[in-house]
């Protein structure tokens, strides 16, 4: 006797086996480690040793220290104002590579020039920027050659501008692309159907091309965010360790090996990050955007 | 004094090597609907565009009230314009997208005043109840209707609708015919309407224009053009002529139907003898028939409901429409593969040639 397979059977088996891999990937290497960090935040930390006693010592130390919450609102203004400049510079890019450039072939093409920069290493992007900012570096020799300065501008490196200036340039193509991918998406008619009815430039960009950009706006602000909070090779060679992140305090805790101060440190940028996407994902419906 | 709604004088636009418009002139009265005709790439959304300056012509003067407003940017000139694909506004609900238009400054409106013009004009369109729904919860025709108001509510004195019926299924397509009219009728405004389909050209316009590689080739009621074609070009977008190439000589016109006199040709670049349709009749072969006569297989026929089509082939291949109006009586019977003689009264016939009088 062969039991009768339906078609609903069929599919569900088939969707269990897809959900699998996924399922098993995401369980072993996000949720374990994550309780796993959680868990080990509340472990007992001596100078040599750690146990896994239970103890809120190391939670207690972040928020009594300066360095720590310092470093939380470091990383809170730097997330902001990298953020805000990755926005302003990269929208009007974005609005000429997707909207005012009307042949796809080149609005691709030039989609493609943003991306060059990702062909070195990341630490090379990060480094180059020394020799470009630094006091006998190239934008000083220019600036002085011109006659523009006497002296060279020393506030360009190693310190919270240059880190900021690093920043803005690693990761406004992050923002560029989605906003320029939903500035592309939008029918020029509507567009027309806006000048028919009386409308100029400004009051199309603000009632029409703008909220219709926005899950572009979203998305971008969703990756700026995710990276540049997690941070902390751009700020240790830029800023010559004057700019502390949580990123950095985790490295320094890591290779101190603190495991327990490490862990309370990855669990408060998890929330934050946590805060930051949710706050964002409440601006605009994704699922019906996109 | 100039009393058109708009003009066009010589209007000419290019687009690299291909010619769009060749030297368009028009001019259109207060109040009427206008249909623009032609297959598509004919330029009759390009001559649409230019006259509502989405498109600036290279040659030629567009006038609107006797204003010349051949350099006014779109948004200053004061005509309606609804697209093909509605280009409804996809973040706006149905009021907002009404409204639009009245809500920069210029209006002069306070808010109130806005949304009561806007509700008033989407009642006008038969969508009342509908104002706080998103664009995208309303069906093809209601879309179709928004775009409308959100153009109506400006009071433009002209509207251009660029082939407003085409993205609508075909009951739908008739009932915003009537509509159409009806809501233009009300308003005493000038619609010009482009479209492909000869049917809606027809019913539809008080005046059909009809333009062909980028020239416009006859302006007329639809009486007009539907009874006297001006060139063998309308008569084959009207879609209802069988049309015989041949030599128009000396009076006589000469084609694989033999000789048959055609005293009242008209002028044209080439010599073309049309015959109506409805005006064909079928004999046995055997037949003896007084006009000009030729053998023809019968291939197939199409019932319309209210007519018959039959398809003939002649011994060339060329295919020979009959149409049967049904209320003139039962349609003939027809032997499939069989051949017939298809015969029409040449009084009835439409001449076209080089040596044609007029």
């Amino acid at each position: 006797m062969s039991v009768p397979t339906t078609i609903q059977k069929r599919q569900a088996n088939t969707t269990r086996w897809l959900l699998l891999p996924g399922i098993v990937w995401m369980s072993l290497f996000l949720v374990l480690p994550i309780l796993m960090i959680v868990y080990v935040s509340f472990w007992t930390q001596t100078t040599f040793s750690i146990s896994s006693d239970p103890t809120l010592a190391s939670w207690k130390q972040f928020f009594s220290s300066d360095t720590y919450t310092g470093a939380l609102w470091t990383t809170i203004r730097i997330w902001l104002i990298v953020l805000a400049c990755t926005f302003i510079v990269g929208y009007p890019t974005a609005l000429f590579v997707g909207l005012f450039i009307k042949s796809k072939t080149l609005s691709t093409i030039l989609l493609v020039i943003c991306v060059i920069p990702f062909w070195t290493s990341f630490l090379i992007r990060v480094l180059a920027w020394r020799p470009m900012l630094g006091k006998e570096g190239a934008i000083n020799i220019v600036l002085m050659k011109l006659g523009v300065i006497q002296q060279p501008i020393e506030v360009l490196l190693f310190t919270e501008l240059s880190v900021i200036i690093g920043m803005t340039q690693i990761y406004c193509v992050f923002m560029v692309g989605p906003i320029a991918f939903m500035l592309s998406r939008i029918d020029r008619n509507i567009i027309e159907a806006a000048r028919d009815l009386g409308a100029g430039f400004g009051r199309i960009f603000w009632k029409i091309i703008f909220p219709l950009s926005l899950p572009g706006v979203v998305v971008g602000a969703i990756f700026v965010s995710v990276m540049v909070l997690g941070e902390f090779a751009t700020s240790g060679a830029l800023s010559g360790r004057k700019v502390n992140l949580l990123g950095n305090i985790i490295v320094t805790q890591v290779g101190s090996l603190k495991w327990a101060m490490a862990s309370v440190v990855g669990v408060v940028l998890t929330i934050v990050m946590g805060f930051v996407i949710a706050g964002f994902l409440r601006i605009v419906d994704l699922k019906r955007e996109l | 004094m100039d009393t058109s709604v708009f003009r066009l004088d010589g209007v000419t636009k290019r687009y690299g090597d291909l010619v769009a418009l060749d030297k368009a002139s028009l001019e259109a009265g207060a109040n009427e609907y206008i249909s623009f005709l032609g297959p598509s790439g004919s330029g009759k959304t390009t001559l649409l565009r230019v006259i509502a300056g989405f498109e600036a012509p290279e040659a030629g003067r567009v006038y609107f009230n006797g204003k010349d407003i051949t350099n006014l940017p779109a948004h200053e000139r004061g005509i309606g314009f609804v697209f093909q694909n509605f280009a409804l506004f996809p973040h706006l609900s149905v009021l907002k997208n009404v409204g639009f238009g009245l809500t920069h400054g210029k209006s002069g409106l306070s808010p109130a005043e806005i949304e009561r013009r806007s509700l008033e004009m989407i009642e006008m369109v038969g969508l009342s109840g509908m104002e706080g729904r998103g664009v995208d919860q309303i069906s093809g025709g209601q879309r179709q209707r928004v775009a409308l108001a959100r153009t109506l509510t400006m009071r433009p004195k002209l509207v251009l609708l660029d082939e407003p019926l085409g993205a609508l299924d075909a009951n739908l397509r008739s009932r915003m015919r009537n509509e159409l009219r009806a809501i233009r009728e009300r308003l005493g405004v000038t619609f010009v309407h482009v479209t492909g389909s000869e049917t809606e050209a027809l019913a539809m316009g008080d005046c059909v224009v009809v333009l062909d590689r980028g020239r416009i080739i006859q302006t007329g009621t639809p009486g007009e053009v539907y009874d006297a074609p001006a060139s063998p070009e309308v008569a084959h977008f009207l879609n209802r002529f069988n049309l015989f190439d041949g030599t128009l000589s000396g009076g006589m016109f000469n084609a694989v139907f033999g000789s048959v006199p055609a005293p009242h040709a008209v002028r044209s670049d080439r010599d073309v003898y049309a015959v109506r349709y409805d005006r064909m009749q079928a004999l046995p072969v055997s037949a003896a028939p007084k006009g000009p006569a030729i053998p023809a297989r019968f291939i197939a026929s199409e019932y319309l409901g209210s007519s018959v089509m039959n398809f003939f082939e002649a011994q060339d291949g060329h295919v020979i429409e009959m149409e049967h109006h049904l209320s003139l009586g039962a349609p003939q019977e027809f032997e499939p593969r069989q051949d017939y003689l298809l015969t029409w009264n040449p009084e009835q016939a439409i001449v076209f040639g080089r040596e044609a009088s007029r």
